[in-house]
């Protein structure tokens, strides 16, 4: 598997690079909920809709483990983003 | 077999606290949690640390005993947990409300506390967004903010330096008093241990039933909805006066809301963030330890954040979340030893003040497994309490 330089950026919303990352797993991060936790990646606007899967990989690649070993972020409506007016309206989530 | 003077049983806001008082007063301390550090209630809430949603006596004591303490850890510890000294403000709806909140405030002054009332003007010039036609508000000027799991994270840090040793991820099958402690069988090995401290919040039954222990904890869930990042709107720690009838089903008020707000226990409130995100909040219900995310209650929230700032109705909600605060019915947490068992502490039952009462409750607790005087009294927190009520009930 490709491995990413630390400099380079995974979560594009909260700007946090793949050193950041490899920080947070020596900090304790075991899955993707504990890198976020450590590091805010996949906190931001897109929810890791794009981050996500290459935290998994850093995750995998770095702590030995399979994809379904190193678990995703929590399903969580709503699924895109949606004025607080729309919500408070009865618009679909 | 590895040996250790105390364990503490999870790793959420309370346990960090603990396990590093402990540490800082010389124990040899393991921390054993059953997931990653703060992967409970502590990473699935806001976090506020105020005196202004406290009943008045040991429960606001302990408030700003805890305040007084975040404030000398954030400038004592290397790690940043984003102490944020925001201020307060309970906003007002209605005249009744209002009255009510000025009794409230005013009984708290009387006790010593820095808590006064605020008139309409003046909440519109401090928070500029909120709805222009509050009454008024109480304004507690020392409250303040954290990140709930960066006080975990800060707490096992900072203990880690005096000698911590953490167990996370691990699962604890049988809990044995012997001579001189306890026995522990864990997946990660047995351990020896003089004291055990139960800081299991919602869980700390389970913990407790390996020990033959029934602790009268349920799990009362909340939401939050969180906000993109956005320009601030608001600029202190604002809840609606009707938060507390939530928090205090004793308390008998009523308010205008929907169908909806009403029958979903929301009870406005808003924090931004450190990342410029806004909270949203909140909800107190018992659903067990069902933490998925409900729709109508999202709804809800949403409604009522509009009645005090419209200026939401335009601002994108990306996330929902929800969580569990270890109940107890007098609302008071349970810090004391088992007096049926001894050398068996329990630190746990803060529900939605585990965040604001981590600090003090970390420093009694130490003090009280020392067999130290505590800094004030805690008799009220004692465990035996339970046993007294049913043998009187």
């Amino acid at each position: 598997m490709e491995r990413y330089d630390d400099e380079i950026i995974v979560c594009r919303c909260e700007e946090i690079t793949a050193g950041e990352i490899r920080q947070a797993i020596r900090e304790g991060a075991r899955d993707v909920t504990g890198v976020k936790r450590r590091v805010r990646a996949g906190m931001g606007l897109c929810q890791g809709r794009t981050c996500e899967k290459l935290v998994q990989q850093i995750l995998c690649s770095e702590l030995g483990l399979r994809p379904n070993q190193v678990g995703a972020s929590s399903p969580r409506p709503p699924v895109r983003p949606i004025a607080f007016g729309e919500l408070a309206d009865g618009e679909v989530v | 077999m590895t040996t250790y003077d105390v364990t503490v049983i999870g790793a959420g806001a309370i346990g960090s606290s603990v396990a590093y008082h402990l540490c800082e007063k010389g124990f040899k301390v393991a921390l054993i949690d059953k997931g990653d550090i703060a992967h409970g209630s502590s990473s699935h809430c806001d976090a506020v640390a105020l005196i202004c949603d406290k009943q008045p006596g040991l429960d606001t004591r302990m408030g700003a005993a805890s305040i007084a303490h975040y404030a000398e850890l954030a400038q004592k510890f290397e790690y940043d947990f984003e102490f944020d000294r925001k201020g307060c403000l309970y906003v007002c709806e209605t005249d009744a409300e209002y009255e009510a909140a000025s009794a409230y405030a005013a009984r708290q002054a009387a006790d010593g506390y820095e808590m006064g009332m605020v008139d309409n003007k003046t909440l519109c010039e401090m928070e500029p967004y909120l709805a222009k036609d509050m009454v008024g508000g109480i304004w507690t000027p020392g409250d303040a903010a954290m990140s709930p799991y960066k006080v975990c994270f800060a707490f096992t840090y900072e203990a880690e330096k005096l000698g911590l040793t953490k167990y996370t991820y691990c699962n604890i099958s049988s809990v044995t008093p012997v001579s001189g402690g306890f026995h522990l069988s864990t997946d990660q090995g047995e351990l020896m241990t003089g004291k055990i401290v139960n800081c299991g919040g919602v869980w700390a039954p389970d913990i407790g039933a390996l020990s033959g222990l029934s602790i009268p904890i349920q799990p009362r869930k909340g939401m939050n909805l969180i906000s993109e990042k956005c320009e601030k709107i608001s600029f202190h720690k604002v809840l609606e006066f009707g938060y507390m009838m939530s928090k205090f089903d004793s308390i008998n008020f009523k308010r205008n809301v929907s169908p909806l707000v009403e029958e979903y226990n929301v009870a406005f409130n808003i924090e931004y963030t450190h990342a410029n995100n806004v909270l949203l909040g909140g909800y107190r219900g018992f659903r067990g330890f069902d933490i998925r995310s409900e729709v109508e209650a999202m709804k809800a929230i949403a409604e009522r954040g509009l009645r005090f700032y419209p200026v939401l109705r335009d601002i994108n909600c990306i996330r929902s979340y929800a969580g569990v605060r270890p109940f107890i019915e007098d609302h008071l947490p349970i810090v004391s030893e088992v007096d049926t068992l001894p050398g068996y502490f329990i630190a746990a039952g803060h529900e939605g003040d585990g965040i604001c009462l981590s600090p003090i409750t970390g420093k009694l607790m130490a003090q009280l497994v020392a067999g130290e005087e505590t800094d004030f009294d805690i008799s009220g927190l004692d465990f035996a309490r339970f046993a007294a009520q049913k043998a009187s009930a």
